[in-house]
């Protein structure tokens, strides 16, 4: 994709008395980090970006937004929110659509096709983040690192994020506007994370998720990233009654991560956000994703491959399996 | 006792003169580091970054048992903290931000759960060789060498650690373990005005903070809170993650008929923070909750205490996960003044 017409198309829709901001990624303030952008006006879009960097989901803000109540005599602002999105990203809008949590028409979709971000993480293991920020590029076989003015070509295995390993749906399955060339889909690597968990017994698993679990301090980083996970009344805020309690350990963790894992059965649609924002290094991807396997081979759904599809939770067919109801 | 000299090969030595105290070591989980206490037979790693989750978790545990009681009896039981703690290889930005949080546990009621835990602690802190990309230590009042908080500076010289007593509790810990320790030179003073003089060179990151603690009430509807808390997720990372951050809620939790008040970290980014009962909020969205979170640190702290609450870590910026960037923040505020 060109920067020029990213930014140009970026500036036209902003410029349109019908969208609110555009939403999409500018360079961030330091080493490999990107910012999400709330862009209003023309000098807004020509600081937008589409590179290996982007890895966050900013479908996300779709629901996060907070608006306080209208002033009497005032009307509420209804204009469109318009969307960056990656393959992943576009899922999300679409399960949100799927499950009226968004309308459809209130959303300007920007499609930009994806051949793969980077685990930032990874990246900065081997190359060290500087206070200045670096460029990554897009090379046709993997990526290019542009950093004090030196170039250094990376192998696309080496840094490659673990969703994009895994990943099946590059090009973004809905847009308004398609931005840059379709991606040729690869071959999904084996999910090897789900399969270090399953090879365990059932004792081995326990104890494998009760050293991850311990280890949450709750931000609820996760929960907030998601953009899947928006209810207005959120089980873990509760306090009366009080579902999960606030204390800090095992036993309330877990039923943290559990209720979010189930709540999010045939609806994750496997963008990694909730991983890659752990500061506790919780490998939630691996929770998050063997339920998804389950839901596909089970019942044939992929939850956001389809805006027009019912909800997974919410449909019934006559000869869905019950070979694993005891 | 003056400066010493520790040769590394005695390093496991010296931790096992130390075992009368339960001691807490950062050690390493995956790529991060965290304070733990030590397991037979670790490794100790002295050569890291720094931790996520800072040492004020020792002091002030994420959840705190204040008493214990049952249904249908009158006697509370209130756990005793006896046990003396050693915590090794703690930042000096982190030994700093304790000693700066003492000052709102000791304001108008002494709080006897933070202070007896502080007293109980001994801190042995590890000047830094290699501050991390958005360490800014030296803006807010501090650097890699800095003692305050600490009761025993640790400065890495190569083969050797070069142990600088600062209180009296320090100067106990060297005593019990003197036999293993050398008289320290003036050459080993100048390699360590060497060593700091380079870590600070390292440090490429700085706020001006000239101006701002007085400033910053005077910018309360300024449209740069729109603008940094725009993507703000608010979630805790930033302020779990943070050295100074010490706001915390009391919860009655009960398991059948026993029940426990006990005291957790909260978090002002949270949206229930200064939810009412009433469904009232204070503080109804992220702009709020943002500028809140700066003002705090920056103005009402300052107001109150005469010191910046934030030791400049960088722990907030490296782990936002939408790079929020307190230092970029800061930027705006002081072009707005």
């Amino acid at each position: 994709m060109e920067m020029d017409q990213l930014r140009k198309t970026a500036a036209e829709i902003v410029s349109r008395d019908d969208v609110k901001y555009l939403i999409g990624w500018k360079q961030g303030t330091f080493g490999y980090r990107i910012a999400p952008s709330f862009v209003e006006d023309a000098s807004g879009a020509a600081e937008l970006l589409f590179s290996p960097l982007c890895t966050a989901n900013l479908a996300t803000y779709l629901r996060l937004v907070e608006t306080l109540p209208v002033p009497r005599g005032q009307e509420a602002d209804t204009r469109k929110v318009a969307l960056m999105v990656k393959g992943c990203d576009s899922r999300a809008v679409a399960q949100l659509v799927v499950e009226k949590g968004i309308s459809r028409d209130q959303v300007v979709v920007i499609g930009c096709p994806c051949p793969g971000v980077v685990d930032v993480a990874l990246l900065a293991r081997k190359y060290p983040e500087t206070e200045i920020p670096a460029e990554l590029k897009w090379n046709g076989s993997g990526f290019t690192l542009v950093r004090s003015g030196e170039e250094i070509k990376l192998a696309r295995e080496e840094v490659l994020a673990e969703k994009c390993r895994l990943c099946r749906y590059p090009n973004p399955v809905i847009s308004d506007i398609m931005l840059g060339e379709q991606v040729i889909p690869w071959e999904p690597s084996a999910d090897s994370g789900v399969a270090e968990v399953e090879k365990k017994d059932y004792a081995g698993r326990w104890a494998y998720w009760e050293d991850q679990f311990s280890k949450c301090v709750r931000c609820y980083s996760c929960r907030n990233v998601c953009p899947l996970c928006y209810c207005q009344d959120c089980i873990l805020d509760r306090l009366n009654p009080t579902w999960v309690n606030r204390a800090v350990n095992f036993s309330e963790n877990t039923a943290f991560h559990i209720a979010r894992a189930f709540h999010l059965v045939g609806r994750c649609i496997e963008c990694g956000e909730c991983e890659r924002v752990c500061p506790a290094n919780i490998p939630l991807g691996r929770l998050n994703r063997k339920l998804a396997r389950e839901v596909r081979d089970k019942y044939g759904f992929e939850p956001g491959a389809d805006p027009e599809a019912e909800p997974f939770q919410a449909s019934y067919k006559p000869d869905d399996p019950e070979d694993f109801i005891l | 006792m003056s400066a010493m000299l520790l040769n590394k090969e005695k390093w496991p030595d010296f931790i096992g003169k130390l075992a009368d105290k339960k001691l807490w070591v950062p050690q390493a989980d995956g790529d991060a580091m965290r304070f733990a206490p030590i397991a037979e037979g670790a490794a100790l790693p002295l050569e890291f970054s720094n931790t996520r989750v800072p040492p004020k978790q020792v002091v002030f545990p994420q959840t705190e048992t204040l008493y214990r009681f049952q249904l249908g009896q009158e006697e509370m039981e209130q756990p005793q903290l006896e046990e003396e703690i050693l915590l090794l290889g703690v930042r000096p930005c982190d030994a700093r931000a304790m000693e700066i949080v003492e000052k709102l546990f000791r304001w108008d009621v002494d709080d006897p759960y933070y202070l007896k835990r502080r007293a109980l602690t001994t801190v042995v802190g590890l000047a830094c060789n290699e501050p991390c990309v958005n360490c800014f230590c030296p803006s807010v009042g501090g650097g890699p060498a800095s003692t305050e908080g600490l009761d025993l500076l640790m400065i890495d010289l190569g083969e050797k650690y070069l142990l600088e007593p600062v209180t009296a509790k320090g100067v106990d810990l060297l005593a019990a373990v003197k036999e293993f320790l050398d008289e320290a030179g003036t050459d080993a003073v100048k390699q360590k005005e060497q060593v700091i003089s380079a870590s600070m060179q390292k440090i490429k990151r700085s706020v001006d903070t000239e101006g701002i603690p007085k400033g910053l009430p005077g910018l309360w509807e300024d449209s740069l809170w729109q603008r940094v808390s725009a993507s703000c997720l608010g979630c805790g990372t930033c302020t779990y993650l943070c050295p100074t951050c010490h706001c915390f809620d009391i919860q009655d939790e009960t398991e059948g008929f026993e029940a426990r008040r006990c005291r957790m970290w909260d978090s002002c980014m949270f949206k229930e923070y200064t939810l009412h009962t009433s469904g009232h909020n204070t503080r109804p969205t992220r702009r709020e909750r943002t500028r809140n979170r700066i003002n705090h640190k920056y103005s009402y702290y300052v107001d109150k205490f005469d010191v910046i609450a934030c030791v400049g870590c960088g722990r907030c910026i490296n782990l936002c996960p939408v790079n929020i960037d307190i230092i970029e923040v800061l930027r705006q505020v002081k072009e707005a003044l």
